[in-house]
């Protein structure tokens, strides 16, 4: 029995470590775009590569010693690459365009979505699995071979240049629909047939009944496409030619393909794009995890 | 019936004609710009942003709209624009890149002969005509050349004990020495850590072409292709001995990092080569402030090979005017594409932006009188060779680089690099 | 079925009065409808009939089926192939795979815990391609990549990652494999919950050791999960562009050229639209089998029943 338990422990234990080995790994990534963007200018690129920046690394033990002016220096030399960033580019405006965009599209998915969900998952009609599958097999299509003709008919309505150029093809999007109807379907229709009975209209009962139920449904497929839509890039890069209606990534694209050589602007301004996406995901997890179940699993 | 609509339609065709000789056009021209040089609040765009509001005031009625785009996405926009037919009026570009001969054949970009007179012709270098000219048309005007040139780090000539070529002249022989002399330990741990020459391959620039044609080859000799004949071979071979047996150049020769070639140049320390060719906007970055300020630097030709004279690969910017349907706002558009090529504004861009001046009164002016290094890169312009024309060029010029890459990898030798390039573009060729 | 030619045939009037009679169906889908017929379906249509034409910017022609004729005569079209599948060989199994390890790890963990590593292994998905793809070119650098630093301590000499064909591929897969399988990792956990504990029970009782028990009862009941998964991943990885597109542009030499890549410079450096349409056309034809196929694979394996 004793001799059970320890090798339980063990195994947890070894199971502890690789997942913490891994997840390290994992996390690299990322954690390195924060620790250039704070590093001094002279210790982006040096071999070895320096893993914690001196502003953390020799921040206290200056100030300790009463090297406050040393201590000073090295917090502005840390905050050089986001001055630099909020300066020079038109980080802020790109940053407004990315929120704009993305809370748009998200509060726009979200209504038309959960309406065609509706009927697709709770609506008698002739066509309705004909028109649900030609949706859902357009999912299996490559985006970047629709560009071209997706750009003749942006063009066509006249709103290239526009922030619309950006919106109308997210809002177009056939996932939610998808996610949703598989949703609603876990739905038991006598909740509907109540609220018929008692005279609500078609759509009192999609707004009052359906839509409270999809709550959580609905949470997903929110954070889902804002974190889609902060991320795209491509079309957007194509569709909007003026700076000022860049979003984020294409900011980020265009500073690479300008600052050859500043490592630490670009890393401070991957952090920049990348913080609303972390802070979104923390707060938020627990629908990430409910709804991507749902997508998949009943799928 | 038929008659009287043909009548109808004369009549109209009459009308429009003689208003069009009195009314001008009203309307808004559509202009792409990239970033050009700062003024004091480090606005790029501010030159083409006073010529415009020039413009619109002597010209009641017409607006310019002006659309600001980054140098490197300038290309992919351009070309998505083309293909969705929503393209601007007036573009800084040449003719051999988002805009290519193809689209020149259908009619994209508006031949400008008409607008020309042989008097205005005149003034420009033969060169810089000839990179807009395809087919006896001309299909922009001229605003200003660019060669490419070595940067030398006299710094690390220095350390090294190393004589730079006196007056920027030298034989490959000479160079190839002094390359194998720069490459060296300068920290005694026993691993080399500089080196004497490093340059990058990537589709759509051009930076080691030269070198290829040093023993007189050229990429397309009578519509064929031409890097397969003795004289490119032994040229490429050359360059690749350079780093595969001599070892002066470091790993990264050839391949398509532009970024890391040039801080290994230039960025304050990384700095690690002692010569690289660069187009001559890198004149400006390094001889400018910041991290890539080089204190001592010199500007070279390029070396000489068994052609004996040195070559450099050159190209023009210009205006390109797009296709227009109203013949009158054409009128309009070539005449603020005209407007923004002056001799007065070419002198500017030589002094400023750190380009050639397309015309020969803006060169008169001596432009270079306190850069040296401009004007030392300025006399190469004379040895500048164009790329070829060809509708499939981006084509062609994909397999052969996609070759050099594998080429100065050590993965292929130099024969089999090109004889296997020539395969493809013998087919593009026809 | 909507478009049946009209004639006074009484099975057609039914249809429309059925349909009359369901018209707040239609009106719910409407909106979402017409946006996705502008937005995706056109450009669908368009090109499926662009593949058939050699397109012009004034004009276009008919050329039948010579776009797809050239696709199998183009050498560049076959590497791409040969390196789309052997990314995805790897990177599809791997991804289920692993995923399906990390899950069983941290699955008998505590709440905490486990809220823990999801969170981390989700957490860089979230970022940007962009945003991956610079880090990971700063990493594969040959003199300043902290990859070459690592191998370097253990006394192996740098790696020309990105820059020779040997590797060029590699590094891209590798970015994916070490990119880890968040979404994978989440539904395979709640599968996982999902599983009733006497299932274990009655297995103890038969003296199955742990291993058995995740063999005979955990995999098979995993099964629709993995099936999509699968399918998920094997579409992913056969569109492939943006980690190629930002960190080896297809290269040195056409290393790491995939299909999307291969379909995005024919579309957009040489403008030919017809040839792009009709390799899209096949990508499309291949993923859809593929689905399929590995949908009967997995399917037609015995009967699991809880």
């Amino acid at each position: 029995m004793l001799k059970n338990m320890k090798a339980s422990q063990v195994g947890l234990g070894l199971i502890y470590l690789v997942l913490i080995i891994w997840a390290v790994i994992s996390l690299i990534p990322l954690y390195w775009v924060f620790t250039t963007s704070i590093q001094q200018p002279e210790e982006v690129q040096i071999m070895p590569p320096r893993f914690i920046p001196s502003v953390i690394s020799q921040y206290l033990p200056l100030k300790m010693s009463g090297q406050t002016e040393r201590a000073q220096e090295l917090v502005n030399g840390a905050l050089e690459s986001y001055r630099l960033l909020f300066q020079k580019t038109r980080i802020s405006r790109w940053f407004l365009n990315s929120l704009m965009i993305s809370l748009t599209a998200t509060a726009g998915i979200l209504f038309l979505d959960s309406m065609a969900a509706f009927s697709f998952a709770k609506k008698q009609f002739p066509g309705r699995d004909f028109l649900f599958w030609i949706m859902v097999g357009t999912m299996t299509i490559p985006g970047q071979v629709l560009l071209v003709p997706l750009f003749m008919v942006v063009r066509e309505l006249g709103v290239v240049n526009t922030p619309w150029a950006i919106l109308l093809p997210q809002l177009s999007m056939v996932f939610g629909v998808f996610l949703l109807r598989q949703f609603m379907l876990t739905v038991p229709s006598e909740l509907m047939e109540a609220a018929r009975i008692d005279g609500a209209s078609e759509f009192g009962i999609y707004w009052r009944v359906m839509l409270p139920l999809a709550k959580p449904g609905l949470a997903t497929l929110g954070i889902l496409t804002f974190t889609s839509s902060w991320n795209s890039f491509l079309w957007p890069l194509i569709a909007v030619q003026k700076s000022e209606w860049f979003t984020l990534p294409v900011g980020l694209k265009t500073l690479q393909d300008q600052n050859l050589v500043n490592y630490g602007l670009l890393m401070s301004g991957a952090a920049v794009a990348a913080i609303p996406m972390i802070i979104v995901f923390l707060s938020f997890q627990q629908y990430f995890v409910k709804g991507l179940t749902l997508g998949g699993v009943k799928g | 019936m038929s008659k009287k609509l043909n009548f109808l339609m004369v009549l109209v065709l009459v009308l429009l004609v003689s208003t069009s000789a009195f009314a001008s056009w009203k309307g808004t021209i559509t202009l792409w710009d990239a970033p050009r040089w700062g003024n004091e609040d480090d606005d790029k765009f501010h030159w083409i942003k006073d010529k415009i509001a020039e413009f619109e005031a002597s010209h009641p009625g017409v607006k310019i709209e002006l659309v600001e785009t980054p140098w490197a996405e300038l290309g992919e926009k351009l070309s998505v624009a083309i293909a969705g037919r929503a393209w601007p009026d007036i573009v800084p570009v040449d003719i051999s890149g988002a805009i290519n001969r193809n689209h020149l054949e259908q009619g994209v970009v508006e031949p400008l002969d008409a607008f020309m007179t042989s008097e205005e012709l005149e003034d420009f270098f033969p060169g810089a005509l000839q990179a807009y000219t395809y087919h006896d048309k001309l299909y922009g005007i001229p605003m200003s050349m660019t060669v490419h040139v070595m940067l030398l780090n006299l710094d690390h000539f220095e350390e090294a004990g190393v004589e730079p070529p006196v007056d920027g002249r030298w034989t490959w022989d000479e160079f190839l020495e002094k390359a194998k002399a720069l490459t060296f330990d300068s920290d005694g741990d026993g691993v080399i850590d500089k080196y004497g020459f490093s340059t990058y391959i990537l589709q759509g620039y051009y930076e080691a072409w030269p070198f290829f044609y040093m023993d007189g080859a050229e990429p397309i000799v009578d519509g064929k292709f031409g890097f397969n004949s003795p004289e490119a071979i032994s040229a490429i071979q050359k360059l690749v001995d350079l780093k595969l047996v001599h070892g002066a150049a470091p790993v990264e020769m050839g391949s398509s990092d532009v970024g890391g070639t040039f801080r290994a140049l230039a960025r304050e320390g990384e700095r690690h080569v002692a010569i690289q060719p660069w187009n001559t906007w890198a004149i400006a970055t390094v001889t400018g402030e910041g991290v890539n300020h080089l204190p001592n630097v010199m500007v070279a030709e390029y070396p000489s090979g068994d052609a004996g004279q040195p070559v450099t690969v050159g190209g023009a910017g210009g205006w390109v005017v797009m296709h227009q349907r109203d013949r009158q706002k054409l009128d309009v558009v070539v005449e603020f594409a005209k407007f923004l090529s002056t001799t007065e504004e070419q002198y500017t861009f030589a002094t400023e932006y750190g380009t050639f001046p397309a015309r020969k009164s803006a060169e008169a002016l001596d432009p270079f009188a306190d850069k040296p290094h401009m004007a030392r890169a300025a006399q190469m312009v004379g040895q500048a060779v164009p790329l070829p024309e060809h509708p499939n060029w981006a084509q062609i010029d994909d397999r052969i680089q996609a070759e050099l890459q594998l080429i100065f990898a050590g993965e292929k030798t130099v024969e089999q690099g090109m004889n296997d390039a020539a395969q493809q573009v013998q087919r593009l060729l026809r | 079925m909507v478009n049946a030619p009209f004639s006074q045939d009484q099975e057609v009037v039914t249809m429309f009065k059925r349909m009359w009679k369901s018209r707040s169906g239609y009106l719910f889908i409407l909106p979402k409808y017409i946006l996705f017929t502008i937005f995706v379906l056109i450009p669908i249509i368009w090109s499926f009939f662009v593949s058939f034409q050699e397109y012009r910017i004034f004009g276009t022609e008919w050329v039948g089926l010579r776009n797809f004729q050239d696709a199998f005569q183009d050498d560049l079209f076959w590497v791409a192939v040969g390196n789309t599948l052997r990314y995805a060989a790897v990177v599809m199994p791997s991804t289920v795979i692993i995923a399906l390890i990390l899950a069983t790890l941290i699955h008998p963990l505590r709440r905490g815990a486990q809220t823990f590593f999801r969170a981390s292994f989700y957490l860089p998905t979230v970022a940007s391609s962009v945003v991956i793809a610079m880090v990971w070119r700063w990493i594969f650098q040959t003199r300043y990549g902290i990859a070459n630093y690592f191998l370097g301590l253990v006394g192996i000499e740098p790696i020309n990652w990105l820059h020779s064909s040997a590797w060029a591929l590699k590094s891209v897969i590798i970015m994916a494999v070490l990119t880890p399988p968040g979404v994978g990792i989440i539904l395979y956990l709640a599968a996982m919950g999902s599983i009733p504990e006497d299932l274990y029970e009655a297995a103890r009782i038969d003296g199955a050791n742990r291993f058995v028990q995740w063999w005979r009862i955990t995999l098979p009941l995993l099964k629709p999960t993995t099936l999509y998964l699968m399918i998920v991943s094997t579409i992913g990885s056969f569109q492939v562009f943006d980690q190629v597109m930002l960190m080896t542009q297809g290269g040195p030499g056409y290393a790491t050229t995939t299909i999307v890549h291969r379909i995005y410079n024919v579309a957009f450096r040489d403008f030919q639209f017809g040839y792009a349409g009709a390799m899209s056309m096949l990508l499309f034809v291949a993923i859809i089998t593929l689905a399929f196929v590995q949908s009967k694979l997995v399917s037609s394996d015995v009967e699991f029943k809880g």
